[in-house]
């Protein structure tokens, strides 16, 4: 089992190495072998998941020890582990393929596939990892690779400044994630997973709100939420796969993964504090995905709001909800991120959806993947989304009412601009040469878009899915299965996004190159473009707090440390050099002179003349 | 006719000395200087045997073949330095000889 464990590991990693070392000028064999790679990766997964017989699987070895304090390094497969590490490895896989086609004409494509790989590498050391530090040192590596992809475009600005962007911010998260972990370990002594959940069950007293919250840190950075979303609407800056892999599927979604890891090192208090969080931003970035002219943007808005609805679901004390919207979210996303990546591709990188139009006739199989993903992220009744986000909506509304308010609006939101975008860009006539010209791509694109469509309807049917995937799930599920007002909430879930549609039809049915919004309702449509101002106080803050602070300390420095401490001690050490040096004039008769008065000195000395 | 008594050794000894000295200190030529120094050691000689002759003791005239080595090596070695300088920064002044000033 830990072999197979291993290997699942290491083969990305010795993927990316040999394309380091010797396929760097041949981009075509590092993609065929990054593409080999992660196919063996979904082998190897599917092997572990269902030879597992459903068990908790622990297994860990030493990995560095210092005088009474150990490192380990170990696998805790166990069941929301083999729901991560399904989705990762066949998302993944399917977006590997899709690279391959998308990344054509790519000029170094060695770096990206190279790139791709050490991602995986990181992203399944965080699903096995069985404690805490060595899931900081994925979550670092993840962050890593993200900045490497964001930045795949490097001769632009625009990318350099965002995978700058996107690092930082993942640091000040982490910076917290790694302040809980210090607290965990010295309020347990240990950061193994399995031995805290004992030890909290144990005395559930040793569980403060603080820990908690320093944990969660690191889910916010990661999964950026609010205060720290920022950064993931500018990764969009990366290539489109990417941005679907890692910006949609996987690497944000991995900070619910934590949460549902260590959801037993939660109050009561810091879970509605994710709960009211998680709501907020599913309404917050519903507003901002509204006005969004860049087809990627809006997609990174609409993972902000899913990834909220993840949140409250986990808030409301669901972990098993927010894996399984988590799951959902990871097929529809994808599809749509790749849906773009293939509109994209077809308009010659144009990424303004009022320059598309008409694609629908152009591109027929994306049109229809990209509408059933719309469908499912709407939550149309019987497709996976609905599964999954009016299992949310039902719990917050049987537990938690001003949550379920906001997560309901955002429901709304969702289907409105789903809608709009997929009005825009796949309907009415083509609005720019490069949309006119658009033709679907070939079968390494499609293929991988049909098989997420296939998924996106069906996987929210979470019993027909081999129980050793959702297992985690099922408790969850069931709980919720026994709550009241199911059918209030098929009929409110349902008038969402009818509603939702109607309106994005009424208002973006036709429009010409401008948003309909910034006519009708400019002060809204401004509102909503500014994002409620973050960046701007962020930038404020660097620019006029931060900077000042830094340059103050430097004065400090360079006048006390470097000025006072350093270049003092040394002056007052060539002062007396400065005393000596008067002596040595470069007579040497001067010095045979020196050596007399010396002499005659401590003759006289020897002698007592000065009294002793 | 007075007999020469160990004060006008010690006499003599103490003027070459002092006449060692001097040079040592006034003399600008190198060369001098050097030779300056061997009468100063000549003039502890003259002392020491001195000594030795009215203490009736050998330690003192011993020393004196000591001296006379080490004065013979010394001065092999100032001479080898000397023309070395001398060829390097054709001068044997003192005044020209000054690299470690200040």
């Amino acid at each position: 089992m830990e072999t197979v464990a291993f290997s699942i590991l290491l083969l990305p990693l010795l993927s990316a190495l040999i394309t380091l070392l010797f396929l760097r000028k041949s981009g075509n064999i590092a993609a065929l072998l990054s593409v080999a790679t992660s196919g063996g990766i979904l082998v190897f997964a599917l092997y572990l998941i269902f030879n597992g017989e459903n068990e908790v699987f622990e297994w860990q070895t030493t990995w560095m020890k210092m005088s009474g304090w150990e490192l380990s390094f170990g696998f805790l497969i166990d069941a929301p582990a083999r729901l991560l590490l399904f989705v990762v490895s066949f998302v993944g896989f399917l977006i590997h393929v899709f690279s391959l086609g998308y990344m054509a004409d790519d000029e170094a494509k060695a770096r990206y596939f190279g790139g791709l790989s050490i991602f995986m590498f990181s992203m399944i050391g965080i699903t096995l990892a069985n404690n805490l530090i060595m899931i900081f040192v994925f979550w670092e590596l993840v962050g890593f690779s993200s900045y490497l992809l964001i930045a795949h475009y490097l001769t632009t600005d625009e990318a350099a400044q965002a995978s700058k962007k996107a690092f930082i911010v993942n640091r000040v998260g982490d910076f917290g994630f790694l302040i809980g972990i210090v607290l965990t370990y010295w309020a347990f002594g240990t950061v193994n997973l399995v031995e805290l959940a004992d030890l909290v069950d144990f005395d559930p007293s040793l569980v403060t709100t603080l820990l908690g919250l320093a944990l969660a840190c690191g889910f916010i950075g990661k999964s950026a939420q609010f205060p720290l979303h920022v950064w993931l609407p500018d990764a969009m800056a990366g290539p489109t796969p990417v941005s679907a892999l890692i910006h949609a599927a996987t690497m944000v979604a991995a900070g619910i993964y934590l949460l549902v890891r260590i959801n037993f090192m939660f109050t009561t208090q810091s879970l509605s504090l994710l709960a009211i969080l998680g709501a907020s931003m599913g309404l917050y970035a519903g507003f901002c995905a509204l006005v969004q002219r860049d087809i990627k943007k809006i997609l990174a808005y609409s993972t902000l709001s899913q990834l909220g609805y993840m949140a409250a679901a986990f808030g409301l004390g669901m972990p098993g909800l927010a894996l399984f919207h988590l799951m959902t979210h990871a097929f529809f996303k994808a599809l749509m991120f790749l849906g773009s990546g293939s509109v994209i591709h077809a308009c010659h990188h144009e990424q303004d959806i009022f320059k598309y139009g008409g694609l629908r006739k152009k591109m027929p199989i994306t049109a229809i993947t990209f509408l059933l993903g719309v469908l499912a992220i709407s939550g149309v009744n019987f497709l996976s989304g609905y599964f999954s986000k009016d299992a949310i909506l039902l719990t917050a509304y049987n537990v938690n009412m001003p949550v379920f308010v906001l997560l309901y609006a955002g429901a709304i939101l969702t289907a409105i601009y789903m809608f709009r975008l997929y009005f825009i860009t796949f309907e009415g006539q083509p609005r720019s040469e490069k949309a006119s010209r658009a033709h679907e791509n070939g079968a390494l694109m499609t293929g991988p878009l049909i098989l997420l469509g296939i998924l996106s309807i069906f996987a929210g049917y979470h019993s027909f899915i081999p129980l050793a995937i959702v297992e985690s799930l099922i408790s969850d599920i069931e709980s919720v299965a026994a709550m009241p007002n199911h059918l209030w909430m098929i009929v409110l879930g349902t008038f969402a996004w009818v509603v939702g549609a109607i309106i994005a039809k009424n208002f973006y049915g036709r429009v010409g190159d401008d948003d309909p919004l910034a006519k009708k309702l400019p002060t809204f449509y401004a509102l909503c473009k500014s994002k409620l101002f973050f960046d701007q106080m962020y930038g404020f803050y660097i620019n006029k707090i931060q900077d000042p602070i830094a340059r103050f300390l430097e004065v400090m420095e360079l006048l006390f440390i470097s000025g006072l401490m350093v270049r003092g001690s040394a002056g007052i050490a060539s002062l007396f050099a400065l005393l000596g040096k008067i002596c040595y004039i470069g007579k040497i008769h001067a010095y045979a002179f020196w050596f007399v008065g010396g002499t005659i000195g401590f003759l006289a000395y020897a002698v007592g003349i000065f009294g002793n | 006719m007075e007999t020469v008594s160990p004060q006008h050794f010690l006499v003599l000894a103490f003027l070459l000395f002092a006449v060692g000295f001097l040079g040592v200190l006034i003399r600008r030529n190198l060369l001098l200087v050097l030779m300056s120094l061997e009468l100063m050691l000549n003039g502890v000689n003259v002392a020491l045997v001195s000594f030795s002759r009215t203490s009736l003791n050998l330690d003192g005239s011993l020393f004196v073949f000591f001296i006379m080595t080490v004065a013979a090596t010394e001065v092999a070695v100032g001479l080898a330095l000397l023309v070395a300088l001398y060829k390097k920064r054709q001068s044997v002044f003192s005044e020209d000889i000054s690299l470690l000033k200040n």
